[in-house]
């Protein structure tokens, strides 16, 4: 087991420093996406602003639910993203082979070798915007609040890493995934809003088969203590469990994919 | 010694996914997928001893990478059984990955933004080796492969030659019991082949490190592996050492005579006539064990004779006439 951490950490050493070398374009990528991101958070602001609120929601709560989604997604993309996306040429091109050869588990091994220094912004916008709303809203900050805040961020986190694996698993199998991914963008941009503007199917939806209300709307309305539809009573519970339920599955549909695997012929 | 590599009635079918255009065709190729049965691999057997340097040669498409991949873990067989050292590669993946060493070389292993010494002391953790066996070892390969002046230097700064020294050399520093080359050395000048190729002769006749090794290039079985396995279309065509393929191929001898003046038509019992060109005459000597003596005194008493040579058929020759005739 200590091997093993020693290995993770190794590899997360090495990819730093990697990346590191040039940094002059990791500060570029900062600062594009960060304002990317504010652009659109404010182009939301000014919506909000024009109708007074959003399915119920104030700016302030909306606020909270914007950081709090996009730091989650950050926590779980910056082990996944980058890798899971670029399945399909490692598998294509015989690079997933080669982590076959070695006596590691290739998932960790992908995971560690391939962490993502790039979401800085992300993680600075979502603290900002957390307390910033988090002060102006009426909260109780206590011990408790801020445990099932940093728990519910860690399950936001594991779904979206369970979701990036899923689909990356999948070029196992067909030998493409990439177009997967724009798929799961499309939907991904409607976690950043309050579901209950949806209509009940694609809620269901977004709350079952594609689990995106979990990573924003579901655990901010528990904290900030608004009602759920649908799950009512559940939504504390599934706020924290549906990371760990989601990966669970993730890890079964990447071990049946892998076990699937047959190359790509090169 | 014992057998550490066993292959049984070995056979690969790929199912070839044909590919549809756009969205709508990976949908349906999703749904209702059509494939193709690709016969890689067809029952192939061979066993292979601890110590030795095997050739696996083949013309692309033979199967060769396949069949490593199926040594290595990477791919399970669809029949048949592989066994190294004594497990079944894909079901324990792990530990038959700690004992071997692999290097495919179109690939590397080698960290590519980071200098080679880092990738080293990576392999340090994957395989869990002692930091004094290390030591040791990396010290060794970098004297044996002249490794000491690039070092420090990142991986996409190298020559191919250089990179792939250090990636055989980064394949081997946990010691594994067998070495796995796939096309070691392919696309490297004759420099860097012959380093290579010395290299590898050497690590299997002082470590006693088992190689197999895949190629085009007939020459680096000549220098690295006294066995040859030889496939064709997924199938075993031959299994020994080089020097009795051309036997095993019945590749014959040519006899080729030269006359002062043109001789006519000229028969010698035993020798077939397979070409004339003036005063040029050229046959092909069924029997293996006959001297050019003999040969020429069966001509007719009082022919012409200025010259006469007998021809052994270089193996490159007797490999390329057996494909040209399977592909006719
Ligand atoms: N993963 C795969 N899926 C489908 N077909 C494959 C796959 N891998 C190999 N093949 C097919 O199997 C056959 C043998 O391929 P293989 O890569 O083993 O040949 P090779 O002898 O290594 O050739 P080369 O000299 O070109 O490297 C080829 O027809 C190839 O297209
Ligand atoms: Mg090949």
């Amino acid at each position: 087991m200590r091997e093993t951490l020693m290995l993770w950490w190794q590899l997360m050493r090495l990819r730093a420093r990697a990346r590191l070398q040039n940094r002059l374009s990791l500060v570029l990528a900062w600062i594009s996406q960060g304002f990317g991101y504010a652009g659109a958070f404010a182009s939301i602001w000014v919506i909000l602003n024009r109708f007074g609120g959003l399915g119920g929601w104030r700016w302030p709560e909306l606020a909270f639910l914007l950081g709090f989604q996009i730091f989650g997604y950050a926590l779980g993309a910056m082990f996944t993203f980058t890798q899971f996306r670029f399945m399909e040429e490692q598998v294509r091109d015989g690079e997933f082979d080669m982590l076959l050869v070695r006596p590691v588990n290739p998932w960790s091994f992908l995971v560690f070798s391939g962490i993502d220094l790039q979401y800085g912004s992300h993680f600075a916008l979502g603290l900002v915007l957390m307390i910033m709303a988090g002060l102006q809203l009426d909260l109780d900050w206590d011990l408790l609040m801020i445990l099932r805040l940093l728990l519910s961020l860690m399950s936001a986190a594991m779904l979206t890493g369970a979701m990036f694996t899923a689909l990356g698993a999948c070029a196992f199998v067909l030998g493409r995934s990439r177009f997967l991914f724009g798929l799961y963008f499309d939907f991904w941009e409607l976690s950043r809003y309050p579901a209950i503007i949806f209509g009940l199917p694609l809620q269901l939806i977004l709350l079952t088969i594609l689990p995106f209300s979990y990573m924003g709307f579901v655990p901010v309305s528990v904290l900030l203590g608004k009602p759920v539809p649908i799950l009512g009573d559940a939504a504390p519970m599934l706020a924290i469990l549906a990371g760990p339920i989601t990966a669970l599955i993730a890890a079964w549909i990447w071990r049946a994919c892998l076990r699937r695997y047959q190359g790509f012929g090169v | 010694m014992s057998l550490i590599i066993q292959a049984d009635s070995v056979s690969k079918i790929f199912q070839q996914r044909k590919r549809l255009p756009g969205l709508s065709g990976t949908l349906r190729g999703l749904l209702k997928p059509e494939t193709v049965p690709v016969r890689a691999v067809e029952e192939i057997s061979f066993a292979i001893r601890a110590g030795e340097a095997v050739g696996y040669l083949g013309p692309n498409g033979a199967g060769k990478s396949t069949m490593i991949k199926m040594l290595t873990g990477i791919l399970a067989p669809s029949t048949g059984k592989v066994h190294v050292l004594g497990r079944q590669p894909v079901e324990e993946r792990v530990a038959n990955a700690r004992e071997i060493g692999v290097v495919f070389g179109q690939r590397s292993q080698l960290w590519w933004d980071l200098p080679v010494s880092d990738s080293f002391d990576l392999a340090r953790h994957i395989y869990r080796i002692d930091p004094a066996r290390f030591a040791e070892n990396r010290a060794e390969m970098v004297e044996m492969l002249a490794l000491g002046s690039f070092l420090d230097r990142p991986v996409r700064q190298l020559s191919l030659g250089q990179r792939m020294r250090a990636d055989i050399a980064m394949a081997l520093l946990h010691g594994p019991k067998i070495l796995f080359l796939d096309e070691p050395t392919i696309g490297l000048d004759v420099v860097a082949k012959d380093v290579v190729r010395k290299f590898l002769a050497r690590i299997n006749r002082q470590r006693g490190t088992t190689i197999i090794l895949t190629t085009h290039d007939l020459q680096d079985i000549e220098e690295i592996c006294p066995r040859l396995i030889m496939v064709d279309d997924g199938r075993l065509l031959f299994d020994g050492p080089l020097r009795s393929l051309r036997r095993s191929f019945g590749a014959r001898r040519r006899l080729r005579l030269d006359f002062y003046t043109d001789p006519g038509p000229i028969w010698i019992g035993g020798a077939r006539p397979v070409g004339s060109s003036g005063t040029q005459r050229e046959f092909e000597v069924d029997e293996d064990g006959r001297s050019l003596i003999d040969l020429i005194s069966a001509l007719p008493p009082g022919t012409p004779l200025r010259d006469a040579s007998l021809h052994e058929p270089g193996i490159e020759e007797v490999i390329r006439t057996h494909y040209q005739r399977r592909r006719a």
